[in-house]
């Protein structure tokens, strides 16, 4: 018994820190919300101890010893007054931070449209002045600068969420949805679909990535780049199997011949934290499982899974994916 | 169908009659005193009992004279006339009942009369004999014995014909069509059964390829003569799209095609049973053969109000709102190119679009590697996918050795 309580206290204290924890805020927007959700606790808090005190005090004392004056100044105070001032200044509180939150980043902020589709994220980075940059089920940001998001989906509701970073946002076919995060201090998150999209929803994450302003503009000036050739033999032969079995129907890899659009972006896949939206790692052992079995690992996923094709031959693959840094 | 109707309605006013008989009964005997009641009743029980045991009696002899052997199944002795009416009966009685839901699609268009036709002269005329050659002797010593077809096809329906051609007959030689996902192919017999009847010798014979109507033999130049009736003599078809254009196909594609039919996973009753009939050796010289013919197009096809224009957008591009990759990812002309991907540079667009529509149905099957189009075909509408497949028609192929 004393063990079932331990580990559940266990596991609800563990979502006070983590790299997905809206508790451990690393945003200007999360701290808002987190500093929200602990005065609306401790508030809740104090009315439901003020309720129990008074229900013991009604419970001891006599009736009698009460004047109709004081039992009304009770019942009128107690169940009009005190509710309505306590509820107004929480709600009132709750508000103030909405106009602030849903506020457009200043001009000349950086913009990345973000797509959510079934079950990855099309990423596309729009520097001011800049041609936009693909990349895809990863998302990196200069601290301390606000970024503002463009939302949409092209086939049901995804909703977009980084929970240390701040809120959530919903990502709605044929509308734009905007969202916007100042993160406030560097680390790696994980941000995740919250609104179920079928099979494979709970399958359909990203990591973030936050970094010094000088890192993030190497990083990205790295990404508008094309592909770098492959230099090992094992890599050549994957890059002609990417081409020969038509893996460039779907996939973009900048600097070759492939220029699908159905799939996502992959001029730089080696170089994300993950692969596969945030459900495997990114090494040539995950590249390998992911072509030939992607649909036990991603259920009705679009991509075809391509387990006819002879194990060297996904080897080579996986190898020349992997080192497209 | 009116002939099911009546035959339901007979039935309905059969059972309501007996229905009023045994409702009568007990008012009847109501009228009765109760001693009659009592006698009435025991004579209803012995007669229960005389025909029970009348029953279990012809059971005991009925199995007696079957376990003696006594009853002939000899094909030569035929069968009584009220057997063969009986059986003939009930035969028309189900084909009729069970080809009620079926509808039949327009079945003038001579690419199917064609194909049809192949398809006959390679399955069914053997039972069914043909204008070219009188009715098979072996077949008329069948019971029951399969009929030859034109004179018999106008005593069916369009959708009978279908049923039967589909599903095959119990208790008769006649057998279903081998690939059950394929109704088109059937559809195709049903056009050309149609059309049987009018067909003398000649138009027969120039239906299902003239020179070419080569029994299938062990000789390889048999076998090709075999091929070259439907897919032409220099693999380019027969002018129709009934059957596809082979010559400058990749290697890998035609030999894997062939063995994917012969193992029963590309569907189709026309292909099946050909591949199953050959064997590695030969699958392998064949695939060769066609791979090395030229694909030299007669003439140049038209551009349909734009339509080659549109394919070829698609081919190139894709559409990313409807998910449809580029085809020439994986069926470009130039570049590296798995060679189990077929080459459609030149083919019959009608050939095409029959083959996008069955991967969007899931009956096709095909390679290993089919099930790439399973992800690509349902996203196509029908414009689209004639789009695709004229653009394809109208492309000069590459030099043809080199499409290897």
């Amino acid at each position: 018994m004393r063990g079932c309580v331990a580990l559940f206290t266990l596991t609800i204290l563990s979502g006070c820190t983590g790299v997905q924890s809206a508790l451990d805020p690393a945003g200007r927007e999360a701290g808002t919300i987190a500093r929200l959700f602990w005065w609306m606790t401790i508030g809740s808090m104090i009315v439901w101890l003020g309720v129990i005190v008074l229900l013991i005090y009604s419970v001891r004392t006599r009736a009698e010893s009460f004047t109709r004056r004081k039992a009304r100044i009770m019942i009128v105070g107690g169940g009009v007054v005190v509710p309505v001032v306590v509820l107004t200044v929480l709600l009132l509180y709750g508000l103030a931070p909405i106009p602030a939150m849903l506020a457009p980043a200043p001009p000349g902020s950086l913009k990345i449209a973000v797509s959510g589709e079934q079950w990855w994220w099309r990423v596309h980075y729009l520097p001011p002045g800049q041609a936009p940059i693909p990349s895809a089920n990863e998302i990196r940001l200069p601290v301390g600068e606000p970024v503002e998001f463009h939302l949409e989906s092209p086939d049901v509701i995804h909703s977009f969420w980084i929970p240390p970073l701040g809120g959530k946002m919903d990502m709605i076919p044929g509308r734009k949805t905007r969202l916007v995060l100042t993160p406030s201090r560097t680390g790696v998150f994980r941000g995740a679909c919250a609104e179920y999209c079928g099979a494979s929803h709970a399958l359909m994450a990203f990591s973030v990535v936050v970094q010094q302003r000088e890192e993030f503009a190497a990083w990205l000036s790295h990404q508008s780049q094309p592909a770098e050739s492959p230099q090992e033999l094992l890599a050549i032969q994957g890059a002609h199997l990417f081409l020969a079995n038509g893996c460039s129907a779907c996939h973009t890899i900048r600097g070759t011949a492939a220029a699908g659009v159905v799939g996502p972006d992959l001029t730089h896949v080696g170089s994300r934290l993950s692969l596969a939206a945030g459900i495997l790692p990114n090494d040539p052992n995950a590249f390998e499982r992911w072509i030939g079995q992607t649909h036990d690992l991603k259920p009705e996923v679009l991509m075809p899974a391509f387990h006819m094709l002879p194990p060297e031959d996904t080897r080579a693959l996986a190898a020349y994916l992997e080192g497209l840094k | 169908m009116r002939q099911s109707v009546k035959i339901l309605l007979l039935l309905a006013a059969g059972a309501a009659g007996l229905f009023k008989k045994v409702a009568a009964a007990p008012s009847d005997r109501e009228i009765n005193s109760k001693d009659e009641q009592k006698h009435s009743k025991l004579t209803l029980w012995q007669a229960a009992k005389v025909l029970i045991l009348a029953g279990v009696a012809v059971g005991v002899i009925g199995f007696l004279v079957l376990i003696s052997g006594l009853v002939p199944i000899k094909a030569s002795s035929g069968h009584w006339r009220v057997t063969r009416w009986f059986l003939t009966f009930a035969m028309h009685r189900s084909v009729g009942t069970y080809s009620t839901p079926i509808e039949a699609p327009p079945l003038s268009d001579p690419v199917l009369v064609q194909k049809g036709a192949s398809a006959y002269e390679n399955n069914c005329r053997v039972c069914h004999g043909s204008p070219k050659l009188p009715h098979p002797p072996v077949a008329q010593h069948m019971l029951p014995r399969p009929p030859y077809l034109p004179h018999v096809v106008s005593e069916w329906d369009t959708e009978e014909l279908f049923h039967i051609v589909k599903h095959g007959l119990k208790f008769t030689g006649m057998p279903a069509w081998p690939s059950q996902q394929r109704d088109d192919e059937v559809w195709a017999v049903v056009a050309f059964l149609l059309e049987f009847p009018k067909l003398d010798q000649n138009s027969y014979r120039g239906l299902v390829g003239t020179d070419a109507a080569a029994e299938f033999g062990e000789a390889f130049d048999q076998v090709l003569r075999h091929c070259e009736s439907c897919h032409g003599p220099q693999g380019m078809g027969r002018g129709f799209g009934a059957a596809p254009r082979l010559a400058g196909q990749k290697v890998d594609y035609l030999y894997s095609s062939l063995s994917a039919y012969a193992r029963q996973q590309r569907y189709s009753g026309i292909m099946q049973p050909v591949a199953a009939r050959l064997n590695e050796e030969q699958m392998q010289r064949l695939a060769q053969h066609y791979a090395n013919l030229p694909r030299n197009l007669p003439t140049e096809t038209p551009d349909a109000a734009g339509a080659v224009e549109r394919g070829q957008k698609i081919a190139n591009e894709g559409i990313r709102e409807q998910r449809i990759p580029a085809c020439n990812s994986c069926h470009r002309q130039s570049g590296p190119r798995n060679p189990i991907y077929p080459e459609l540079s030149g083919q019959y667009a009608n050939y095409i679009v029959l083959q996008l529509k069955l991967f969007q149905r899931e009956q096709r099957g095909g390679t290993s590697y089919a099930h790439l189009m399973r992800h690509v075909a349902p996203n196509l509408s029908n414009d689209q996918m004639q789009d695709v497949a004229n653009y394809y028609e109208s492309l000069a192929p590459q030099v043809a050795s080199a499409a290897r």
